[in-house]
């Protein structure tokens, strides 16, 4: 490994330039066009999980007294937990930014590695959340065994609990699997003030996860 | 590169820390029942959250403004797509609570037969 950042760190000095492709005419160029690239794919992410925010929204306004009952299943203390780890999570990944821009590569692989860290306890405590419910017996849809909560749309509020939480529980998972690889690369010596641009798209990507859990957080836990 | 905005420090921490608030405050006013406004005071907190990411932890506000035009119009979308879901689905109900006497037993309609 130490060979490696060896040679990383001297092709780095070397041939800062590495990173432009032939067909972009300047650094900034090729960023700024990755950068509305991932915005681009931020915005179908967004509608991705506007359909599941909709179908919430339509079977709220027809059952509120439903949701109120079934949502006090969940536990406000866990999710509140969650909202803070993946908040500080989003504050590591804009100071890995924040790192990178300013050359300092010792704090973006701590930055990285903390987040990844933080996305792994907010998947720890979703395990548990999970594995409680379907010890009482709450699964989605039809496998629905909660005797004390045996009423007819219950199932369908906990139903859209898990597409919400689970389709948003594997863009964590994601993104715990690329920014441990940016960490990989970190330590090697790709990112420079020069070059950075994987670690400003896969934050950009993290914060968007952040904001999906923020509606999330009051919308499932505090109604 | 030259000319890429560096947020400093400071402002991503005390973004934070108003994030962090933020979270307490809709915990806290959640427990409170003031009726119809729960739903509204909720998001309008969430949105303010999201808000504060887009801007500082996203850097939006300092960024090219293409890019905020690409997101304004996603949400706008997002926006159209709930609004025309729910003008149908919010108001089925009017048509099914009408009941048969509705049509059949006014006194009007008595009148005309």
């Amino acid at each position: 490994m130490a060979i490696n950042t060896g040679t990383a760190e001297q092709t780095a000095q070397e041939r800062p330039m590495a990173h432009l492709k032939h067909y972009f005419v300047s650094s900034d160029q090729q960023f700024d066009a990755a950068k509305l690239g991932m915005w681009l794919f931020l915005i179908t992410e967004i509608l991705l999980f506007s359909g599941m925010f909709v179908a919430y929204a339509v079977y709220r306004v027809w059952y509120p007294e439903v949701f109120a009952v079934a949502s006090t299943e969940l536990n406000p203390w866990l999710g509140g937990l969650n909202t803070v780890v993946l908040l500080a999570s989003s504050l590591t990944v804009a100071l890995a930014i924040h790192a990178a821009q300013t050359d300092n590569r010792r704090a973006l692989v701590t930055n990285l590695f903390i987040t990844v860290a933080l996305a792994g306890v907010f998947m720890v405590v979703k395990y548990f959340e999970y594995t409680h419910k379907f010890h009482l017996g709450i699964f989605p849809g039809g496998h629905f065994a909660y005797a004390e909560m045996d009423q007819p749309i219950v199932p369908i509020f906990f139903s859209i609990y898990y597409v919400m939480t689970g389709i948003h529980g594997v863009h964590v998972l994601v993104g715990m699997g690329v920014l441990s690889w940016l960490g990989a690369r970190a330590i090697r010596g790709d990112f420079h003030s020069g070059y950075y641009t994987p670690v400003e798209l896969s934050g950009l990507y993290w914060h968007l996860v952040d904001i999906i859990w923020i509606f999330l957080f009051p919308l499932l836990y505090l109604i | 590169m030259k000319g890429h905005h560096i947020t400093p420090r400071r402002t991503l921490l005390k973004v934070f820390a108003a994030l962090v608030a933020l979270t307490a405050l809709t915990a806290l006013t959640a427990q409170i029942d003031i009726g119809a406004f729960n739903i509204p005071l909720a998001l309008a907190i969430a949105g303010t959250k999201a808000l504060l990411v887009v801007l500082f932890f996203m850097a939006l506000k300092y960024d090219k403004p293409v890019n905020a035009l690409f997101f304004g119009l996603g949400i706008l979308f997002v926006v159209v797509f709930l609004t025309f879901t729910l003008f149908d689905t919010a108001f089925r109900g009017d048509l099914g609570n009408v009941g048969e006497e509705a049509f059949f037993n006014t006194e009007g309609a008595e009148q005309e037969r």
